[in-house]
């Protein structure tokens, strides 16, 4: 039987947990774990078969080297094969197991969209979540440095910027470590960072004038503490939803630049470099620019969909907070 | 009524905080136009009080409290707290005075980050400051949570929306109050609350305030829930003040014809009073353009020529009892000016 | 007039309102949410009704239902209420529509977001008279600028050009008062219709509400948490707790003789200006229930402060009291019981000991 006190220590027994009287009714602690949505568990799976053949492609017996000849009866032949038990996207121009390029070829993809979609963060979060807590100056200039970006043509910027980087590479030694994969990197990178910066300014500046951080103000916390440990938590939501469909945006560029010819350098495989390499062959030899146009697209597929998954749970979360 | 007025102030040396002719004001967008949240407000508390800051929406209190806090800093007016100007100071001395003093705000889940575990959040203000071992951080926590009445282990594992919303006030109430301040300000922390959670919160503020000798401005629009937890009350309007007294010399006695008109509007659950009360007329209007003079004379019933034209000041009519008015409700007949 | 209403099914003698063991349940992950369980009463016509409950209570989910607002899946709904002797617990939205406005209208609590942004005034009232009572524009117009004078707002004419971010809250409010009078309904919900405005605003809009009732011989349905509101604007007053009519009974009788402990608990929680400063408020210990899995006997067995085993074990039934007819009220041990003394002094002892120990056992 609860019992209405009216003394006055407040360490009095039982004002000491007067809501716990009951259960922790009302307010749902654990959400009942269903199973998740078809097109997060396809593309989830998909990704991770994918990461893990990719890896450990040396050491998986059913994957060939990308430079291995695929013989039949003994000689290396041309387009021979189709799909079939032998390769299983077939053979390409020069008998190679299209199935281990497209492999292998992930690998370069990934990293390349990985790698440039974290720069985007990074750099673009920053500038970002500066703009949108100090504002004021800091805000235009910013908003001065993402508007031209986001205004100018991206796939001309990108021809323009991997040309320009070729160029000073030949002069400056000290570029040596700046291999295409890079200069594509920081290409992607950079046009990423843009709407990227936009969506976090956003986000700041309205998270800036909830309560909890005017909170961590008044505490006297430093600004950066304040937006390391109470805006970025708050951001995480977004960026990462963000994250994932950029992913496979950047992915998809990536496959463009080397269908321009402005890939890696010659003998990594990627997605967009064998799509361009066989795309004349598409009539007698079909699966050699197809699969690997597949592969792209089951990929960039797989990112969407888990990108916007993540949108609407977290979208939820935050209304609901 | 008076933004000038001082005559409400008390001996400075005994004051913890003091301020003198606040004044906000925003600009409204490009127009160049100015919102003036709070036009020249003299206030100060004593050690040990709580002082009740009440009044409408857009009278300036909320704008008030923040002021106080600096957050952010007032257009002009002096901040004095134990002693120290606060609108001088620097981002460093200021961080370190924020100590001092704490707020809890009106939304209960929104003063807490979502995404953070509730004893973290309660940890917080000790990790900033770098106070005590880790072992005496601990302990404070725990000791705080389970006298506001959390659960210190549910806390370790829950984020605030799993949390009531009185239990989030709670723990707002102890994140307050870790640091050990003197002075506490709480902007309409039960409005947002359920009824009967409302008296729980209001008990526990006032068992605190007793144990650890805060020092406490409670604003909020509820006269009722003012007067119960206040010595002292101050009735704003349209930025400025009408009326300070001590609370119950202001509902037996209310001078300022707004007070009284505030008191007249607010539903008492007994049906044999309710039935005689009549409203008033019209709406505050804009903190843009306010009415010169005294800010009330439009919706004022005793107003007069000189009402409009003179901004009345805050005299003293009873002992303790100010009011900002040209001719206050009083028995007795005083003289203007 | 509606196609629905048969002219010789409508009862224009009996009661206007009349409920038999409503029940609405939502059905949600958790479980299902019991927002309405069981409750049953009559309105008499031009009776002001007050609904009074705290959130989770099921006032406005109540309201909701009898206006058949509620979201098409998920709801769960049970037993029977009658509107002017006719049965509208079972007519699906389409019917429902000929009902809206003509019979019954809601005014909501969030006067900044109830009206459209992009829609002028005049046309929001205008509208549903051309609709319902098939009204020519140029009449709409002019009742609808007579309607803007009757709920008090000055310069009818020009408002009825302006949008709603024009207006203030208070004004918004009146403007929806005028829209839901606008086709002359028996009956108005309002649900929490002050509780976003200023205390002042809050009075003038009450007593608006009192004399349209009034001028209009039309029946209010106040639901609010608010005691001090319902005390000065209503005839009657029901009381909800956990999904539950927990006690109804004239306003004057309500505050003269309460039966509820609940009741009796929530008056003493709330500051009154009549107290000194620094009254200790009576806290009512706990928290609602949950709605999914409510407590198997009374349900505000687990904060009662005089509950005893039977309360737990079992639900009370409404009853009628003895000693006041019309008066209903569920509890076994209701305050003036015998028990409900016998509950009070071991109370109070127990307090005595209480503070005996705390001040023995020293600071």
């Amino acid at each position: 039987m609860t019992i209405i006190t009216t003394t006055t220590a407040a360490s009095s027994e039982s004002e000491a947990d007067p809501e716990g009287a009951l259960p922790e009714g009302g307010t749902p602690t654990k959400r009942k774990v269903t199973m998740p949505k078809f097109g997060v568990l396809f593309g989830a799976t998909f990704l991770i078969a994918l990461t893990l053949m990719a890896i450990f492609a040396d050491w998986l017996p059913f994957i060939r080297y990308p430079d291995a000849k695929v013989l039949v009866d003994g000689k290396a032949g041309r387009y021979k094969l189709g799909p079939g038990t032998q390769a299983w996207f077939g053979t390409d121009g020069i008998s190679n197991d299209v199935f281990a390029k497209c492999i292998y070829g992930a690998r370069t993809t990934l990293q390349v969209g990985v790698f440039a979609t974290v720069f985007g963060i990074v750099v673009g979060g920053f500038m970002g979540m500066v703009a949108g807590y100090f504002r004021g100056k800091v805000d235009r200039v910013v908003s001065i440095i993402t508007d031209c970006l986001l205004s100018l043509p991206p796939l001309l910027l990108a021809i323009i910027l991997i040309n320009r980087l070729d160029d000073y590479k030949e002069d400056a030694p000290w570029l040596g470590w700046l291999s295409r994969k890079w200069q594509i990197v920081l290409t992607l990178g950079l046009l990423f960072t843009a709407p990227l910066a936009r969506i976090v300014r956003a986000q700041t500046m309205s998270l800036r004038e909830r309560e909890f951080v005017l909170a961590a103000r008044s505490l006297g916390a430093k600004p950066g503490r304040v937006i390391y440990r109470e805006i970025l938590p708050n951001l995480v939501p977004a960026i990462l939803t963000v994250a994932f469909t950029g992913l496979s945006i950047l992915i998809a560029a990536e496959g463009a630049l080397a269908f321009l010819g402005l890939g890696v350098e010659i003998g990594t495989p990627t997605w967009g470099k064998l799509i361009d390499e066989n795309r004349n062959k598409i009539d007698t030899a079909w699966w050699a620019t197809i699969f690997p146009c597949i592969m792209l697209f089951l990929t960039v597929l797989s990112f969407n969909l888990i990108g916007d998954r993540l949108a609407r749970r977290f979208d939820i979360r935050q209304a609901g907070v | 009524m008076a933004g000038t007025g001082t005559a409400h102030l008390r001996d400075p040396n005994e004051a913890l905080l003091r301020i003198e002719n606040l004044v906000v004001e925003f600009p409204v967008g490009r127009t160049g136009l100015k919102v003036n949240a709070v036009s020249g407000i003299s206030l100060d508390v004593l050690k040990g009080e709580t002082l009740g800051l009440v009044g409408e929406s857009g009278c300036g209190k909320s704008t008030t409290g923040r002021a106080i806090m600096q957050l952010p800093r007032p257009t002009s007016g002096s901040v004095l707290f134990e002693g120290n100007e606060l609108t001088k100071m620097s981002g460093d001395s200021m961080r370190e005075a924020r100590t001092r003093m704490q707020m809890i705000f009106q939304d209960p889940i929104s003063s807490l980050n979502p995404r953070r575990k509730v004893r973290q959040i309660v940890m917080e203000p000790l990790s900033i400051w770098k106070r005590g071992t880790a072992a005496e951080r601990d302990q404070k926590v725990d000791a705080l949570l389970e006298q506001v009445g959390i659960d210190p282990q549910r806390a370790a594992e829950s984020q605030a929306h799993q949390f009531s919303g009185g239990q989030c006030q709670r723990i707002s109430i102890a994140r307050s109050l870790v640091l050990d301040p003197s002075l506490i300000i709480c902007d309409e922390p039960v409005s947002a609350l359920d009824v009967s959670v409302q008296a729980q919160v209001l008990n526990l503020l006032e068992d605190l305030k007793r144990e650890y000798g805060l020092t406490l401005i409670f604003i909020a629009h509820d006269l009722a829930e003012v007067k119960n937890i206040s010595d002292r009350v101050a009735v704003m309007y349209l930025g400025k003040i009408c009326e300070v007294a001590p609370s119950d010399m202001l509902y037996r006695n209310p001078m300022h014809h707004y007070t009284s008109v505030l008191l007249n509007s607010i539903p008492v659950p007994d049906p044999e009073i309710a039935i005689t009360k009549t409203a008033i007329e019209g709406e505050p209007p804009s903190p843009v353009l306010p009415p010169p003079g005294c800010r009330f004379n439009p919706r004022c019933p005793a107003a007069q020529d000189i009402c409009r034209m003179d901004e009345p000041q805050l005299r003293e009519i009873d002992p303790g009892h100010f009011v900002a008015c040209h001719f206050p409700m009083t028995v007795t007949p005083v003289s203007l000016n | 007039m509606s196609d629905l209403i048969q002219a010789s099914s409508r009862d224009l003698e009996g009661p206007l309102l009349e409920l038999t063991d409503v029940t609405t349940h939502f059905k949600t992950p958790r479980g299902l949410v019991r927002a309405v369980d069981g409750v049953s009463f009559t309105l008499e016509r031009g009776h002001a009704l007050g609904i009074v409950g705290e959130s989770g209570s099921g006032k406005t989910i109540l309201s909701r239902s009898i206006m058949g607002l509620l979201p098409p899946r998920g709801t769960v709904r049970g037993g029977s209420i009658r509107f002017e002797g006719r049965e509208i617990g079972n007519l699906n939205r389409k019917q429902m529509r000929g009902v809206w406005g003509k019979e019954m209208a809601m005014i909501f609590q969030d006067p900044m977001t109830s009206l459209n942004p992009v829609m002028k005034i005049g046309r929001q009232i205008s509208e549903p008279l051309q609709i319902h009572l098939g009204m020519s524009k140029q009449n709409a117009w002019a009742t609808a600028e007579r309607l803007l004078q009757d709920v008090r707002i000055p310069e009818a004419k020009r408002r009825l050009d302006q949008y709603p971010h024009e207006m203030s809250g208070g004004m918004r409010q009146r403007v929806m008062i005028a829209i839901a009078l606008a086709c002359g309904p028996t009956a108005l919900f309002a649900d929490e219709p002050t509780t976003a405005l200023d205390v002042t605003v809050q009075a003038q809009i009450l007593d608006l509400l009192g004399e349209q009732r009034k001028d209009r011989n039309m029946s209010l349905i106040l639901v609010t948490h608010d005691l001090g509101v319902v005390a000065g604007h209503t005839d009657e007053i029901a009381v909800m707790y956990g999904g539950k009519l927990v006690e109804k009974a004239t306003t004057k009788r309500l505050f003269a003789n309460m039966k509820m402990p609940y009741t009796e608990a929530l008056l003493l929680s709330i500051p009154k200006m009549a107290d000194p400063s620094h009254t200790r408020l009576n806290a009512i210990a706990g928290r609602p229930p949950d709605l999914v899995h409510p407590p198997v006997g009374c349900r505000f067995a687990p904060r009662c402060p005089y509950a005893a085993p039977k309360c737990v074990a079992e639900e009370p039934p409404l009853i009628e009291a003895a000693d006041d007819p019309g008066h209903l009220y569920a509890c076994w041990y209701p305050v003036g019981s015998p028990e409900y003394h016998e509950a009070k002094v071991r109370i109070a002892e127990r307090n005595a000991t209480l503070a005996g120990a705390a001040a023995a056992g020293g600071q």
